[in-house]
Order: C-alpha cells, then sequence, then structure tokens
C-alpha cells in the first residue's frame, strides 16, 4: 500500500455498521458492504477492500475473493456516470440484441466494459435482465430501456451528451 | 380456450397493485391472519403438503415435503432464504410479481415462515432488478408498520425479521447453495450436499431455499385450500408412484420470435403451441417456429414438432429436455442458425459457471471455444462428437459436478446437435471446405476478452 | 466390525471408524486418485477426480443395488454394507475426462516444473489419462509470482483444488490466499501488500498436487527422483515433528514434513523446514585440535581413544554438560563416559535456548518456545544417573572447582557468551564438543567438531514425551565425528556405534524410556509421564 489515506468515509462506515445487526457473521455483511462502497464511489479501489476486511474482520484476501467472483465491481477506476448493461442472452440475442451492442459500442467508440473518456458512459454486456417481454433491452443505472433498436439506443446515447 | 381466471397475476393492473392499500383492499393479508391466529405451523405444512406444491425455480421439488425435512423441534435460529435471483434466460415471471405485487410474495413468504419456523428471512434479490428492489422493500416497511413484521405479529408468538440481501450478477446464485454461500459472504461455489440446506444451511443452520412464485402460491393454498389448488393442472401418473403431478396455476414466461412477448398465467400442462398461439399472438414476421426452449435455456430445446407436449413437470423430458424448469418459454423462428443458438448458450454457461469442479469449469470453456472456432469457419465434424462427450459427461446427473449448472450447459448441447445434426454438419462442412474432416487437434483461435 | 467391498474384496471397517471411500480403498489395496481431498482439510469434493460407484449390500440376501450416478469417494462414508467400484468402464470414463479436462489449458512445462517427479497430473495422466490431446492448440503461458518470502506461484500450472487456500483459512488461520476470478478465469493468488507469511506457508507447496507453487528454497536445486528420503525427526524446537530428509550425494536439498497424528499431524513449520542451512555451512567444525600453549595443534581422531581416556582418569573431578541436541542414545553414552573416567562426575543439562513462547494455530498446531529437541529425553538421563537434573550454571559458576569439564554443543545459535567461556575456562581441562565456533571453542583445550542432526541416527524425547527415531540423511564433513560414535569407542565398546543397540540399553536400564524397547514405528512411541512430575 503506497498510501494508506482512507477511502471508506464516516457514512460508508456507518452504513456497513448498520447491516451488523441482519447477520449472525460478519462476512455476511460484504456484499452488502462492497454495494455501499459502489454506489458511493462508482468502484472498490483495492484501498476499500482493506477497510471493509478491517471492518468486517476479514483478511483483505477473504474481500477480495468474494468481490472478483463477480464481475460487477470495478476497482481500477471508477465506471460512467451512467453504466449501460446491454444485455446479450438468447431472447434479446434472438431479437437483435448483439447488433444494438455492437452499434452502441461503435458510436461510443468504447469496447464492453470500458468507459469513454470523459467519464460519461460505461456500456457492458449483462446476461439475461429478466425483461425478455421487453427484448431487446438495456439497464442503464435504474432504469430499464425496452425494445431497443439501433436508433433508440443512438437517442440514448445522445440524452447523455 | 376456456377462461382462466389469473390467480397470481390477479392484481398486477390494478393502479398502485404494489402497495399495502390495494392489496388489502382485494384481501391480501387475510391468509396470514387466519394461519397466525388459527393455525399451527405443522397445519400450514400439511396444507402445503397436501396441494404438491412443486418449487417454481426450476428444480420442481415437492415444496411442503422440502419443509419437512427441517429437524424436528430444533431450538434455532431457523433461516428462510427467498431465492429473488430469477437469471435463467428467459425467464422473468419473478419480476413481474416483486414489482406489480410484492405484497403477495411477502404475504406468502411470512407464511412459510410460520410454517418452517424461521425467525429471519433474506431475500436474496439480483442487483439487476432495482425497481424490484425498491417496491420491495416499500413493501416490507409497510408491513412493519402494520405489524405483519417485526416482533409478536399480529399479537402473537411469532417473529420476523425480513431483510433483503443483493446480489452482484452472478447466474450461480441462484443455486440453493450458491446463494448461500453468496448470502453469507463468501464466492458462490455450491456446497456438497449432504448436508442439505434443511439440516444445514445458511450460517450452518437449518434453511429452507424457495422461489418468489412459489411463496406467492402458498397464499392462494391457504385462501383456498389444497384441493382447489390440485383442481388445476396435470394430476400425478397413478403408475408412477414418484410422480408428484403437475398442480396450481404457473406463470410462463414466453419471448424470442412471437408477436407478443409477456408474462401468461395459465393451469400447468398448457403446450408450448397454445402457448404462442393462444397467449403470444403467434410466431412473428409471419414466420414458422423451428424449436422452442421449454422451461429456461438450461432445459435445452423442443423441435416444432414436439410443440404439443403439456409443458408441466413430466411433459418436456419426454422430448429428453431437462424438465420444464422455469417454464420460461423462448420461440427461435426458422430463419435462426443453431450453430447461433448454441454459441449464445455456451457463452452464457462459460461465463456463468462458478469454476469449483473440473468438469462444469472445463467443459464450459471448452465447449464455447468449439463454438466460437465454428462460427469463425474452422469447425470439424469431429467437433460435434467432442461437444455431445462433454455434454453426455457433464452434470449432476451422470454425478460428475456439484451442482446442476452443467446440466443447464450440457442440454442445449446435447438437444441442438441430436436433433438438428444436419444443420450442424452443413454448416460445418460448407463454412470449412478444406478442414472439416480434420481429427488431429488444431490451432486455437486467438482468446478475445472484454467487459468481465 | 463391518465389511465393505471394493471392486469384489471385502474389507472390514471398525464400527468406530469413520473413512470415506478414498481411506477405505486404500485398505484395499486400491488407489483412488483425487486431487482436492486432504484430511486434514474441510472435503469440498471440487477436483471430481474421486468418482467412483457406489451402492449397497442387502446384508441377508446379498443383493447389490448401485446408484445410477457417480459420487466422489472423498465424501462418501464407507458403512457397513457398502459397495464401492473404482475400476468400471463408467468410472474409468469419468476420470479420464477430469484428467484430460485439466491439461488442456496445462503448460506443458514437466522439463522446468519442480514438481515432474511427485506431480499428480503426471502421475495420474499416465494411469488414468487419455492418450493423446483433442482440444484446441493453443500457446501456452507460463508466468511467475512471488507469494510472499517462502513461496512462488506458477499461476498457469494450478488445477484449483483449492488445497493452498483452504489451508491458510483452516489451518494457519490467517487467510492470505484466496481465489480471484469466476470459472475458468480462476486463479491463486494473494492481496497486494499482504503476502503470504505466515509460520506454516511451507506447507502449502506440499499440499499442492501439481508445480504451481514452488518452495524458492528449494525451486531449481535437484530433480526429486536423484535425492533419497530419509525418515528423521526435525531439531528445530521441542515440537519433534517427523520429518523426511532429503538429500542426493551428501547434501541436504530439503525437509518435508511426513504423517504423524500424535505430534504434527502434516504439517511442520517454516523455521523447522528451512532450518537445515547450517548443515552445510562453511563455518563448520572440521578440524578436531588440542590447545598447547597458546595455539591449537590438530589432533588426530585416531588418537584420541588412546590418549583421552588416560587423560581423563588422571584429571580428577569431572563434569559433564549434556546439550539438549544430543539424543537419548549418547544422552546415555556420554554420562556413562564420563562417570567411567570418574565414578562423581556432575552431570548437567546443557543450555536450552528458548526464544519467544509457545505458538498454536487453529488446528491446534504448535510451535514452541524451547528451540531443542531433547531437552525431555536428556532429563530423564540425568535423572537416571544423578537422581534430578541441575542446570549448567552451577557447573560454570563452579568451574574453578572441577578439574576438567566436557561440554557437548550442536547448537544452531549462540548458546555461550564470552563471559560465561571464560568462566568455563577456570577449570583446568575444558573439553568442548560443537558444530560451529563459539567462544567456548576458542578457549578449549581439547576440541571435538560434533554432527549436525542430519548426520545421525538417535532419538528424540519431544514436548509430550513422545520418542521417535531419526536416521542419518548424509555424512558429516570430513574431520567431524558423529558424538555417538565418539563416545562409543572412547568407552571401548566394540565394533560401529548402533543407536538401536544403545537404545535397547536404555530401555532395559532407564524405567522412563521402557516403552522404546523394541523395534521403534515410523511415528514414534509414547513414554508414560513420569509418576512425579519434576518441578521446573
Amino acid at each position: 500500500m503506497s498510501t494508506t489515506e482512507r477511502v471508506l468515509t464516516d457514512e460508508m462506515v456507518d452504513a456497513i455498521r448498520a447491516y451488523f445487526s441482519r447477520y449472525p457473521d460478519k462476512q455476511a455483511v460484504t456484499l452488502p458492504a462492497l454495494h455501499v462502497v459502489n454506489e458511493a464511489l462508482r468502484y472498490v479501489p483495492r484501498q476499500a477492500v482493506v477497510e471493509i476486511a478491517e471492518l468486517l474482520e476479514l483478511s483483505p484476501a477473504q474481500v477480495q475473493d468474494t468481490l472478483t467472483f463477480y464481475g460487477y465491481f470495478k476497482q481500477d477506476k471508477p465506471h460512467g456516470e451512467t453504466r449501460a448493461w446491454v444485455c446479450r442472452s438468447i431472447s434479446c440475442a434472438l431479437r437483435g440484441g448483439e447488433e444494438v451492442l455492437e452499434h452502441m459500442c461503435e458510436k461510443a467508440g468504447i469496447k464492453p466494459g470500458e468507459t469513454t473518456e470523459d467519464g460519461r458512459l460505461t456500456i457492458e454486456f449483462a446476461e439475461c435482465l429478466g425483461a425478455c417481454d421487453f427484448a431487446p433491452c438495456m439497464l442503464a443505472n435504474k432504469t430499464l430501456h425496452k425494445d431497443l433498436t439501433k436508433e433508440t439506443a443512438e437517442a440514448f446515447l445522445e440524452s447523455l451528451d | 380456450m376456456s377462461a382462466f381466471e389469473p390467480v397470481l397475476l390477479a392484481n398486477i393492473d390494478k393502479p398502485n397493485s404494489h402497495t399495502l392499500g390495494v392489496y388489502e383492499a382485494h384481501g391480501g393479508y387475510r391468509a396470514l391472519k387466519r394461519v397466525v391466529g388459527d393455525m399451527l405451523a405443522g397445519d400450514v405444512i400439511e396444507e402445503v403438503k397436501a396441494s404438491n406444491l412443486r418449487g417454481r425455480g426450476g428444480a420442481g421439488f415437492p415444496c411442503g415435503l422440502k419443509w419437512t425435512f427441517l429437524p424436528k423441534d430444533h431450538p434455532g435460529p431457523i433461516y428462510f432464504c427467498l431465492n429473488a435471483d430469477e437469471s435463467e434466460p428467459g425467464t422473468f415471471n419473478n419480476r413481474i410479481l416483486m414489482e406489480e405485487d410484492p405484497h403477495q410474495v411477502i404475504e406468502g413468504l411470512i407464511i412459510s415462515c410460520f410454517a418452517t419456523k424461521a425467525a429471519t428471512a433474506y431475500i436474496y434479490l439480483r442487483v439487476e432488478y432495482p425497481l424490484a428492489h425498491e417496491r420491495l422493500q416499500a413493501a416490507i416497511d409497510e408491513c412493519y408498520a402494520a405489524g405483519y413484521l417485526g416482533e409478536n405479529i399480529l399479537g402473537k408468538d411469532f417473529s420476523l425479521n425480513i431483510y433483503l440481501h443483493r446480489g452482484a450478477a452472478a447466474y450461480i446464485c441462484g443455486e440453493e447453495t450458491g446463494l448461500i454461500e453468496s448470502l453469507e459472504g463468501k464466492r458462490a461455489w455450491p456446497r456438497i450436499k449432504p448436508p442439505f440446506p434443511a439440516v444445514e444451511g445458511a450460517f450452518r443452520k437449518p434453511t429452507v431455499v424457495n422461489n418468489v412464485e412459489t411463496a406467492a402460491c402458498v397464499v392462494h393454498i391457504i385462501n383456498r385450500g389444497a384441493e382447489w389448488f390440485k383442481s388445476m393442472g396435470v394430476p400425478a401418473d397413478p403408475d408412477n408412484p414418484r410422480d408428484a403431478g403437475s398442480y396450481g396455476p404457473k406463470l410462463y414466461c414466453l419471448s424470442g420470435h412471437v408477436n407478443k412477448p409477456g408474462c401468461y398465467e395459465a393451469p400447468l400442462g398448457i403446450t408450448t403451441r397454445q402457448l404462442i398461439d393462444d397467449y403470444g399472438g403467434g410466431v412473428w414476421k409471419n414466420r414458422k417456429a423451428k424449436a422452442a426452449i421449454p422451461g429456461g435455456i438450461s432445459m435445452g430445446l423442443l423441435s416444432e414438432e414436439e410443440f404439443d407436449l403439456p409443458l408441466d413437470f413430466a411433459g418436456p423430458g419426454k422430448a429428453g429436455c431437462l424438465g420444464l424448469g422455469t417454464a420460461a418459454v423462448v420461440v427461435l423462428d426458422e430463419t435462426v442458425s443453431m450453430v447461433d443458438f448454441l454459441h449464445n448458450s455456451c457463452r452464457f454457461f462459460d461465463h456463468e459457471s462458478c469454476g469449483q469442479c473440473t468438469p462444469c469449469r472445463e467443459g464450459t470453456s471448452w465447449s464455447v471455444t468449439l463454438l466460437e472456432r465454428m462460427r469463425a469457419g474452422k469447425g470439424r465434424l469431429k467437433d460435434l462428437d467432442l461437444l455431445l462427450e462433454i455434454g453426455d459427461t457433464i452434470g449432476i446427473v451422470p454425478g460428475s459436478t456439484i451442482c446442476g449448472l452443467s446440466d443447464g450447459a450440457a442440454w442445449p448441447i446435447k438437444n441442438a446437435i441430436r436433433k438438428w445434426r444436419e444443420e450442424f454438419e452443413d454448416y460445418i462442412k460448407t463454412s470449412n471446405p478444406t478442414g472439416y474432416m480434420e481429427t488431429d487437434p488444431v490451432e486455437a483461435l486467438p482468446i478475445v476478452s472484454h467487459g468481465h | 466390525m463391518g465389511t465393505v467391498t471394493v471392486n469384489g474384496q471385502e474389507i472390514e471397517i471398525g464400527d468406530d471408524e469413520r473413512l470415506n471411500g478414498i481411506e477405505i480403498a486404500r485398505r484395499a489395496g486400491v488407489d483412488v486418485p483425487h486431487y482436492c481431498w486432504h484430511k486434514g482439510l474441510t472435503v469440498v469434493a471440487s477436483c471430481r477426480m474421486c468418482l467412483v460407484e457406489t451402492g449397497m449390500k442387502d446384508a441377508e440376501t446379498g443383493d447389490v443395488s448401485m446408484l445410477p450416478k457417480l459420487v466422489p469417494a472423498c465424501q462418501t462414508p464407507a458403512r457397513d454394507g457398502s459397495v464401492f467400484v473404482t475400476d468400471s468402464e463408467k468410472v474409468e470414463h469419468a476420470r479420464a475426462f477430469v484428467e484430460e479436462a485439466l491439461l488442456i489449458d496445462h503448460p506443458i512445462d514437466c522439463p522446468i516444473c519442480d514438481k515432474a517427479g511427485e506431480c499428480l497430473l503426471q502421475d495420474y495422466y499416465f494411469e488414468y489419462g487419455q492418450q493423446s490431446r483433442r482440444a484446441d492448440l493453443r500457446p501456452f503461458t507460463s508466468s511467475r509470482k512471488n507469494l510472499g518470502e517462502t513461496v512462488t506461484l506458477f499461476a498457469d500450472r494450478c488445477v484449483m483444488c483449492t488445497r493452498c487456500v483452504r489451508f491458510t483459512r483452516e489451518v494457519s488461520g490467517t487467510a492470505e490466499l484466496m481465489v480471484e476470478s469466476r470459472g475458468a478465469r480462476e486463479e491463486i493468488d494473494v492481496f497486494d501488500g499482504f503476502p503470504l507469511d505466515n509460520k506454516l506457508s511451507g506447507n502449502v507447496v506440499d499440499l499442492c498436487p501439481v508445480g504451481a507453487l514452488g518452495d524458492r528454497d528449494f525451486l531449481y536445486k535437484q530433480r526429486v527422483w536423484f535425492m533419497e528420503k530419509h525418515n528423521g525427526v526435525c531439531t528445530g524446537c521441542s515440537t519433534g515433528c517427523s520429518i523426511t530428509v532429503e538429500e542426493n550425494q551428501d547434501t541436504v536439498y530439503r525437509l518435508r514434513p511426513r504423517e504423524n497424528q500424535a505430534v504434527n499431524q502434516w504439517w511442520m513449520c517454516d523455521e523447522g523446514r528451512y532450518g537445515y542451512h547450517h548443515v552445510h555451512d562453511e563455518k563448520r567444525l572440521t578440524d578436531p585440535g588440542q590447545r598447547v600453549g597458546q595455539k591449537d595443534e590438530p589432533l588426530e581422531w585416531s588418537s584420541l581413544g588412546e590418549r583421552l581416556p588416560k587423560h581423563l582418569e588422571s584429571t580428577g573431578r569431572l563434569a559433564g554438560v549434556i546439550s539438549p541436541h544430543l539424543t537419548v542414545e549418547e544422552a546415555f553414552l556420554f554420562a556413562q563416559l564420563l562417570r567411567s573416567y570418574d565414578p562423581e562426575a556432575r552431570l548437567v543439562l546443557g543450555h536450552v535456548p528458548v526464544v519467544g513462547s509457545d505458538e498454536t494455530f487453529p488446528s491446534g498446531f504448535t510451535i514452541h518456545a524451547e528451540k531443542c529437541p531433547n531437552r525431555r529425553g536428556v532429563e530423564e538421563v540425568l535423572r537416571h544417573f544423578t537422581g534430578g537434573v541441575t542446570p549448567w550454571d552451577e557447573i560454570v559458576s563452579q568451574a574453578s572447582t572441577f578439574d576438567g569439564i566436557w561440554v557437548t554443543g550442536g547448537y544452531k545459535t549462540e548458546w555461550v557468551d564470552t563471559e560465561t567461556a571464560g568462566q568455563l575456562r577456570q577449570t583446568k581441562l575444558l573439553i568442548v564438543q560443537d558444530m560451529f565456533p563459539s567462544a567456548a571453542w576458542e578457549c578449549a583445550d581439547i576440541k571435538l567438531p560434533g554432527v549436525a542432526f542430519a548426520e545421525r541416527n538417535g532419538s528424540y524425547v519431544n514436548f509430550a514425551n513422545r520418542l521417535q527415531s531419526a536416521r542419518w540423511a548424509v555424512r558429516p564433513p570430513a574431520g567431524a565425528r558423529v558424538e555417538g560414535s565418539v563416545f562409543w569407542q572412547l568407552l571401548g565398546n566394540p565394533g560401529l556405534y548402533k543407536s538401536a543397540t544403545v537404545l535397547a540399553e536404555v530401555a532395559e536400564t532407564i524405567p522412563f524410556f521402557a516403552a522404546a524397547a523394541g523395534a521403534i514405528p515410523d511415528t514414534g512411541v509414547d513414554l508414560k509421564a513420569p509418576e512425579l512430575a519434576p518441578t521446573q
């Protein structure tokens, strides 16, 4: 650790501590803690992992083990202000989802998993978002975009500017 | 089609159906009041057992029977986990229930906890359902305020806390012990069984894991009785003592190449053809159907000739599919390439394999490698034999893996290649005319990775 | 008693025994291959290499009903009536598939991999694998990363058995190791800035079934098939872990633990594991000498037998300091020897090195603060000869009242300072028998180079009164002589020094050692605790 500057604010620590009473074991607060940090910072830097581990009385390796199992938490730098998950599973793929994803990536100039230079947008592929009734679909932050087409995807990209 | 009165979807079109007020105005929490006021835990278990309610999460295990696996007179704590990690491709009925009628789910959950003597319930909710999260949390808050949750519910010696626990985008968290490991804060590697969760589950205590739709059914079983529940569906085969029948209403998800994708409620046992034609507005673009997934991608594929089999717990198996699964039907029209389908499936399972046991970790990875090379025009006929061998070898059916994810990976491979062998062979021969006969190992494609 | 059938063979199982399919098959002489199972760790049944067929045999009818699906032998208990089949086509195919699956991405590093020759992936490939590769050909990667001071990781070779991760979580309790990522992209790693640095770290290399984890101390030093393994006992502390000393042509390359449920389970600590380098330290004493005036003159070992007894008989009042590094046999012979010159010779316990305090790990494994292997054994020899145990401080302070003091050492670290040496020097004749130079050695009249643990046969009694016998592994450097051999010859005993003969005499003579009569098992023998526990 080159720097021991704390990453978790008092607010985040309080939020994490609030979960302790829900579980008989502190390790169970791992995912909730990761979400607390991720929601605040848009990523979970390694220093945060060390601090979460301290709070939960785990080793950093144990927290990192859990974190990296999921593809959900970025660690090197924050994801974009908007994180757009475009579904690539069967129902969306059957209705053109992959082509929409490809089109979006081309327009935004990034590959899935990447963030635009200006930090506004991250595009990710998702596995079945559970909205197959509106396939192809995309979850952008908390908003579900339904019946996506290349055109509506482009309009979405423009709306971010 | 006789008019089927919706049960689970009865309320979802009503404005503000997700609020306590609307729910109670239509009879909500009547079942809970009766259970807590007049019944013993054992009575509830008996009623659910008598209904032959089978789990709606994919495995179809009799719910009441599962509840009886809990140790008698356990000092506690007993945990209940509601599996809201719905991630099976093609499936979205839990999402609709949680978004539009969360109280139905919660009432069912509270009743289930009463029956199993669980004092703490965790709703393991996938992170990709933010609206469901919002609505469930609001509903839970309303319940605490109304005295349906917390200490001494309805003035009785029954206390329950429900906590929402969000996942982080991993399909395997829908597997019951994968869910438990994830709940405990570890990587979601499913556990070996025995011990079963009912004996040793979350935090090493007795735990029941049930699906969202299953919980919702419990409300109606209490309200209208086991006999009513059994009046719908497909009765058990009298010659097969192991057949638990397929009773009750079922939410069928319909998506893919149909005019009206959506969630449709019908008694268990309608056929794929009925679902497409009577509910789904028929195959889109005036095309014909080629195939359909019967119950989420893990179940494999029905060919169009097999569309008249009932979609109950026993039906899809008769066509060599894995089972009813989540009853999520995905329709593929005549223009779909089976190679593309299988690639999508193998890619999904390779991405989602938890990686714990060798046959699944390496088998799913190997299968997607083969499909990618095939689609890149470098496939061999031998690859089909390799894929089938992988499909026949990995899974809990042969016993080679810890959990059923690999069976889910295997079944689409087996169904697609065995039912459309000629199409695969033609594709390979046409796209790789000079190399399709090769039997020695060939160069791998370079690995391209992005995202996670 | 119950009966289990393994491949048609009937095997007995005790009512209290808790064995799994692998263990019961072993009893039948059948090997069930496995990677992830280890008796000292939780069962995960994830490698799937141990898949077998199982069923039950009806006690009355004799009918066997087999389960339709395969089960991992490691998680299947063997009970009365259990049936296991490990050699059917179904089992063979499942095994071959696992082996093939593990080899798909495994770099064929054998020519440069330490594990070659003791690698399960290699062994199982030859025994159970498919003959040729069917997966696509991909250029293999081979990366290396140090996980800490002691262990290095070749991540591409890993088969994801997770033994190493489970070890750090369950046995050392330090949880430095983790699995990163998901699916086929998983890798073992440590968290940046939190290296693998617990005191039991070396054990993960033993546990690794392939060459993914390497021991930095041993890396690239020797091919395993050139080494001979000798059963030994670690002399680093009073735990007395059972070990093997592995050498080639008189050079020790590696120590590894042996399974001993009564002492160290399957483990040894890093201090013990890597504590053999002193055996080949060039500072070791190799020249017997005698002080003449102000100078040291060479002394022939061959002349010792003639001159020393005459010398010592005429010296007068003698004292002998018995180092807790000497074996039981050597302590006994030394006491006999000194008493043969002076029937009233004082015999005392040499310096007992203590560092820190005892450290116990979650699994129960303990590293003791007492950093010598045989204080208990030496004490009981002393009790027999003197009626009690006297520390050597008394002799040191009264050195001038003795005409001769013979001090045995054998310590790896400094055990005598200049002041103490100065006090010892007050005696007329100072004999020092040791491995490394010291202040005492400097001023000794007779200097006798002694040997290291790997060079002697003999027995040690650990903190729990367990006696274990070690075999010599390498010959001492020319010029150094095994202490036991020196004492044996000086006593005028015929033939070569054989520690087993001496131990038999010790067992007969000293009641404390009675249980050590007869052949000593590899895991040692439990001596009863003394009737009256001595006050410390």
